[in-house]
């Protein structure tokens, strides 16, 4: 009976040691390469500057703006309201919070598609969803919004709604020079979500 | 041990192997529905329903029954019911098998009366009731299923019971030796 | 893979008979390890009987080591399954306070039930005392509601409080447990000498 007890002694603390040996375990989750090809091709994953314009103006309050360039960059001019989360940071634990949050639609931007491009697929392989790249980055929206062009005589009638629409919101997000000294300090002021802490069902014990 | 072998000794399983069972259920439990065992939480949903037949305003008004209370379905609609409900089953099923199962009885150390068992008792688990609503659980739910899952609060409920139960151990030696 | 329900593998209306058998295994077990008996519980306190240390050690060292190898295996995803919150201030003065219980009531919640089973009436007791005092804790709630949510640190793991990864924890709890059950083997031989042999 003693025997056998050493025996079982020397297993429990065989199994529980072989625990520390053995290598770490990669934990990540991958993304079916099937599946995210399938949502690389989704033209929805885009939202045109137009339609991000609108929705700022709105002031939708589910639309999470992040800018995935440098700090720097950031400081210097940004869409109002958004948050910075330099690309080359977005893995960090203190940035995951901002993502994933139920019920709002993170919109990734940079000066150009490519690097919220990038960030959107890394995003996509942490798991997230409802996750959108803003068509052109901020380029196309000060060609587009900042300084629209007049449309040629000729032009549809369709083609003259925008660019009235754009006039406007070129006037709101540039209108009043008080308003865009204001828009750093109002960057600042930004009540930013964050992700509550998962907890499976209460009413424990 | 053998030596020491009790007349009367009831069966019971060896308590390694008891134990080496009720870690792989506590697995079990844990990948099946990514948490652990409980068992006061019936309780507390008995309590809940109670006070809900009995006064259903009063239990809406107050902050905390209405947590455990939704229009969907009864309080006692809950997996901790029913899981409780099966750890009775289970108790009748290993008495039946081992034949523990007599007539209804007050198990007491031969010092004390009956009575004085069933006060300690009451005063027991109304204690226990109080303090598993303040630890999120009882030695079930908090301490074991807790602790299992590395949950820092589950160790320190555990800590907590056992801890205390050495330090005042002697003050109560009466009831027990 | 795991958790199943949590991860959508198993749906709704599996989980109350699920309930039901992972109660009953539990329950099973309790009794059959010699659960349903508070002098056998108490015995853990005066050194006459361990069960409920082995019972219980043996369970969290079992089930700490498996979950970590079904983690490692990749069966299970630890971030997925329920970590109790910790609100400390409230937590010791719980498990202060089920200390006293357990200590002048002899047994557990759980346990409770199932020596109700078995016929004990100062079980039955205790349960009733269980119902008194979770209903005099709810109906006195808004006196100590600010309490009761102080000391609130979200749900973390011993991992998260101590800095110790979950295997050299684990491997800890195992040499710890096992180091008690040589010790307290000896002392319970020691002890049952002197001790009346008691009857169920």
């Amino acid at each position: 009976m003693n025997k056998n007890y050493i025996i079982l002694t020397a297993l429990m603390i065989v199994l529980a040691g072989g625990l520390l040996i053995v290598p770490e375990r990669q934990k990540y989750q991958q993304i079916d390469p099937d599946e995210l090809l399938w949502e690389i091709i989704q033209p929805t994953r885009y939202v045109s500057t137009d339609k991000v314009a609108q929705l700022i103006i709105e002031g939708d309050p589910s639309l999470e703006l992040v800018d995935v360039r440098p700090a720097a960059d950031y400081e210097k001019f940004s869409l109002p309201k958004s948050i910075n989360i330099p690309l080359d940071s977005l893995l960090q634990e203190s940035y995951q919070d901002y993502l994933g949050i139920d019920g709002m639609k993170v919109l990734f931007f940079s000066n150009d598609d490519i690097k919220a491009d990038q960030a959107w697929v890394l995003a996509k392989r942490l798991g997230y969803d409802n996750i959108y790249v803003m068509k052109g980055g901020l380029n196309c929206w000060i060609r587009t919004v900042i300084q629209p062009k007049k449309p040629s005589t000729d032009s549809p009638s369709t083609e003259f709604a925008l660019y009235d629409f754009r006039k406007g919101a070129q006037m709101y997000f540039t209108g009043a020079k008080t308003e865009t000294s204001g828009k750093s300090s109002n960057k600042k002021a930004v009540k930013i979500q964050r992700k509550k802490k998962k907890t499976a069902a209460s009413g424990g014990c | 041990m053998k030596k020491h072998k009790i007349k009367n000794y009831p069966h019971y399983i060896n308590p390694y192997f008891g134990g080496l069972l009720l870690g792989i259920l506590i697995i079990i439990t844990v990948y099946i529905t990514g948490r652990g065992l409980g068992a006061s939480g019936a309780v507390k949903s008995a309590v809940v329903t109670s006070v809900d037949v009995v006064s259903s305003s009063h239990a809406e008004e107050s902050a905390f029954y209405s947590k455990f209370i939704s229009d969907d379905h009864s309080p006692m609609y809950n997996w901790l019911v029913f899981e409780s409900f099966g750890i009775f089953i289970g108790g009748l099923l290993s008495g039946a098998i081992f034949g523990r199962i007599k007539k209804f009885r007050v198990e007491h150390s031969p010092k004390i009366t009956s009575k004085t068992r069933l006060i300690g008792a009451a005063v027991g688990g109304i204690l226990f009731g109080f303090g598993s609503q303040f630890g999120r659980g009882c030695t079930s739910g908090a301490a074991l299923s807790g602790t299992a899952t590395f949950s820092f609060g589950g160790m320190i409920v555990m800590f907590g019971i056992f801890g205390t139960g050495y330090a005042v151990a002697y003050f109560f030696r009466k009831l027990w030796i | 893979m795991g958790p199943l329900i949590p991860n959508g593998i198993l749906t709704g209306n599996w989980d109350f008979v699920i309930a039901l058998l992972l109660g009953i295994a539990f329950g099973f077990v309790l009794e059959a390890s010699g659960f349903s008996s508070s002098r056998n519980l108490a015995g853990v306190f005066y050194g006459y009987n361990f069960v409920v240390l082995r019972v219980f050690f043996t369970a969290v060292i079992v089930a700490m080591v498996g979950l970590l190898y079904f983690d490692y295996f990749g069966w299970l995803e630890m971030d997925k399954i329920f970590i109790l919150p910790t609100y400390l201030t409230p937590m010791i003065t719980g498990s202060v306070i089920m200390g006293f219980g357990f200590i002048i009531g002899g047994f557990c919640p759980g346990t409770s039930y199932t020596a109700i089973a078995i016929g004990k009436l100062d079980a039955l007791v205790f349960t009733g005392g269980l119902f008194l005092g979770i209903f005099l804790f709810s109906e006195a709630f808004p006196l100590f509601q600010d309490f009761y949510y102080s000391g609130d640190m979200g749900s973390p793991t011993i991992t998260d409080m101590l800095g110790i990864s979950a295997q050299w924890i684990a491997f800890a709890f195992v040499v710890i447990a096992l180091a008690a059950f040589w010790i307290t083997w000896v002392i319970e031989k020691r002890v049952r000498k002197n001790i009346t042999p008691y009857k169920f």
